[in-house]
């Protein structure tokens, strides 16, 4: 069996990543961080491009396409540090709508979000916080087990400190009832969880590999006693010690992605793995490479911090390494 | 309308290009081929002719069976189809050999116009453009960085180092491009996903008609008998100024009118 990927998915990731080399430079991640708001234009030419509709149906204008096509673009807007909800419209509210909406609800959002017309958040229950809740025109909340569909007009958002300024978080109070009752329930409800735990793997493994990356560049180049300080022993093992954690935390997340695309039984056990093993490869990361760049990694002026401050936000969205490996244990346990 | 946009398989622009000591031709497994860049400009030019107009675009390039994939890349742009002479005697031809290639390939093809990048980014000869058109015996629009299609005309700005040019011929033609001329898209997911299922014709040298000696390297009218690499940048002037007088900026006037750069 070929648990590859394909040709097409892989010139799908190389697109995205000459799009979000191009179009997403560390400037336009700082523009948020300096108080701009959400990206329309960036936005709409990822839905031009078709990022924003790739999960969605072909019959609602979207690529048709799955989790698995979706993890590498998903691990490339990690690589860019990307500010916007990607992870929250594409990866979790698309399908949801698709596998919990009413004919109604998909109707009216699914070609709004391939346009680039609709950015649409999420809130699971437990999940304190919402992210991009003041642009979203549409709020998909779970409550005492039971899913909604939010518009606009119908919820409240307020901005809550956040350690990542270019990714906003809010707390909401949303109007519910049974005009915005979703068809689904639990069960879908439990799929989108484990579809954003595998999602922000995928996310902090592009981080954590391009944190490697910068990381391995700058001890190239910075030289002290008349070497580069990549060639002493003690920085080298540090970062191939990195790439132990990142390198089969893809293939953890690529699994997970896989699992939920064909629900496979261990579904939510591949989803858990996967962050919980993203999570930790990111904070070695992070860590590593801002003890690397020495005290230029701590400037405002560096963009390293993009990274680090993101990777740091990721680290309990969907669950904390802790929860995910509790969790695990429940299953493993178990059995 | 029918365009035809013919494209080359490149080295990596960004790489340093690796010489076959062998036969001095470039070494093309000794980086990540891409599509040549300047092809880009040409490929967005016709599609937005497509786009305005509505025309059928389609790709022409020469290569081995690798070629495949830079291909797909141009057709995932939205192109509609591609002709790739597939044959291995093409290895090492110069601008006359590819241009004799590409010609046969479109002797039997109806078309209105052909745009292609100016040059290419490993050989950049900029030769290829106006040898095409003479071996189809088509008028040739060269460096342009505006062209308009209009009423069965082609007219551009041809680019010069003082301004520019505006030069008309009548369709068919071929245009070449320079940088200039538009911001080259983003091939979109549907594109890529659509490129898979577009035709490609797959003529050899044989089926097209070319004599294969006169073609490749064995047929190239040229011949690249050494390399020397660039030598390594000098270290430059340095010029001080202790603040008493302009002594700094006239040293630096000085040097840039020696430079003539003033």
């Amino acid at each position: 069996m070929d648990f590859d990927f394909t040709d097409e998915q892989y010139a799908l990731r190389d697109a995205a990543r000459d799009f979000f080399a191009g179009e997403c430079p560390p400037s336009r991640v700082r523009a948020r961080w300096d108080g701009d708001d959400h990206d329309e234009q960036l936005w709409r030419s990822m839905a031009e491009t078709g990022f924003i509709g790739l999960t969605v149906p072909t019959e609602h204008g979207g690529l048709g396409l799955g989790d698995v096509d979706l993890t590498l673009l998903l691990h490339e807007a990690g690589r860019a540090v990307v500010p916007a909800p990607l992870l929250e419209t594409t990866a979790i509210a698309a399908p949801l709508l698709v596998e919990a909406g009413t004919d109604q609800q998909r109707q009216a959002w699914l070609p709004r979000i391939t346009a680039g017309e609709a950015v649409v958040t999420v809130q699971l229950d437990g999940a304190p916080f919402v992210v991009d809740a003041d642009v979203a025109q549409l709020l998909l909340l779970e409550r005492d087990g039971q899913l909604h569909a939010v518009p606009r007009e119908l919820f409240q958002a307020t901005r809550q400190p956040s350690l990542d300024g270019a990714r906003r978080v809010f707390t909401v109070e949303a109007e519910t009832g049974d005009d915005t009752r979703m068809a689904g329930g639990p069960q879908a409800a439990a799929k989108a969880f484990d579809r954003g735990a595998a999602g922000t793997a995928a996310i902090l493994n592009g981080l954590s590999e391009r944190l490697l990356e910068m990381t391995v560049a700058y001890v190239l180049q910075r030289e002290q006693f008349g070497r580069p300080v990549g060639s002493f022993q003690a920085v080298k093992h540090k970062l191939a010690e990195t790439m132990l954690l990142t390198e089969p935390s893809k293939a953890a997340t690529w699994y997970a992605a896989y699992a939920i695309a064909c629900d496979l039984d261990d579904r939510s056990e591949a989803a858990s793995v996967a962050k919980s093993f993203a999570t930790q490869a990111a904070a070695k990361a992070s860590a590593e490479a801002l003890q690397c760049h020495g005290g230029i990694g701590f400037t405002w002026e560096h963009d390293l911090h993009l990274w680090l401050k993101r990777g740091k936000a990721l680290e309990s969205s969907y669950g904390t390494a802790a929860a995910h490996r509790a969790r695990l244990a429940e299953v493993v346990f178990a059995s | 309308m029918r365009i035809i946009c013919p494209i080359k398989r490149v080295p990596d622009t960004a790489a340093d290009k690796k010489i076959d000591a062998t036969d001095n031709t470039v070494d093309r497994d000794g980086s990540e081929p891409v599509l040549n860049a300047n092809d880009e400009w040409s490929i967005e030019e016709a599609m937005r002719i497509k786009e305005r107009d509505g025309a059928e675009v389609i790709v022409l390039c020469m290569g081995p069976e690798a070629a495949q994939t830079t291909i797909r890349k141009a057709l995932s742009y939205g192109l509609d189809g591609a002709i790739h002479v597939n044959d291995e005697g093409v290895a090492g031809s110069d601008a006359v050999g590819t241009a004799r290639v590409l010609a046969a390939a479109l002797a039997d093809e109806e078309f209105d116009l052909i745009i292609m990048g100016n040059q290419s980014s490993d050989a950049r000869t900029m030769l290829v453009p106006a040898m095409l058109a003479e071996f189809l015996d088509l008028p040739a629009l060269t460096y342009a960085k505006k062209l308009d299609v209009a009423d069965g005309t082609a007219t551009v700005q041809r680019e010069m180092p003082s301004g520019h040019q505006v030069v008309e011929a009548p369709l068919p033609a071929v245009v070449s491009v320079v940088e200039a001329i538009n911001e080259p898209r983003y091939p979109s997911f549907k594109g890529i996903m659509a490129a898979k299922s577009k035709p490609v014709a797959t003529p050899d040298l044989a089926a097209l008609g070319v004599d294969a000696g006169e073609v490749g390297l064995g047929g190239a009218w040229t011949q690249v008998d050494e390399i020397t690499p660039k030598p390594p940048k000098e270290a430059g002037e340095k010029v001080s100024d202790d603040g008493s007088g302009n002594l700094g900026a006239q040293a630096v006037a000085e040097f840039l009118t020696k430079q003539k750069l003033l």
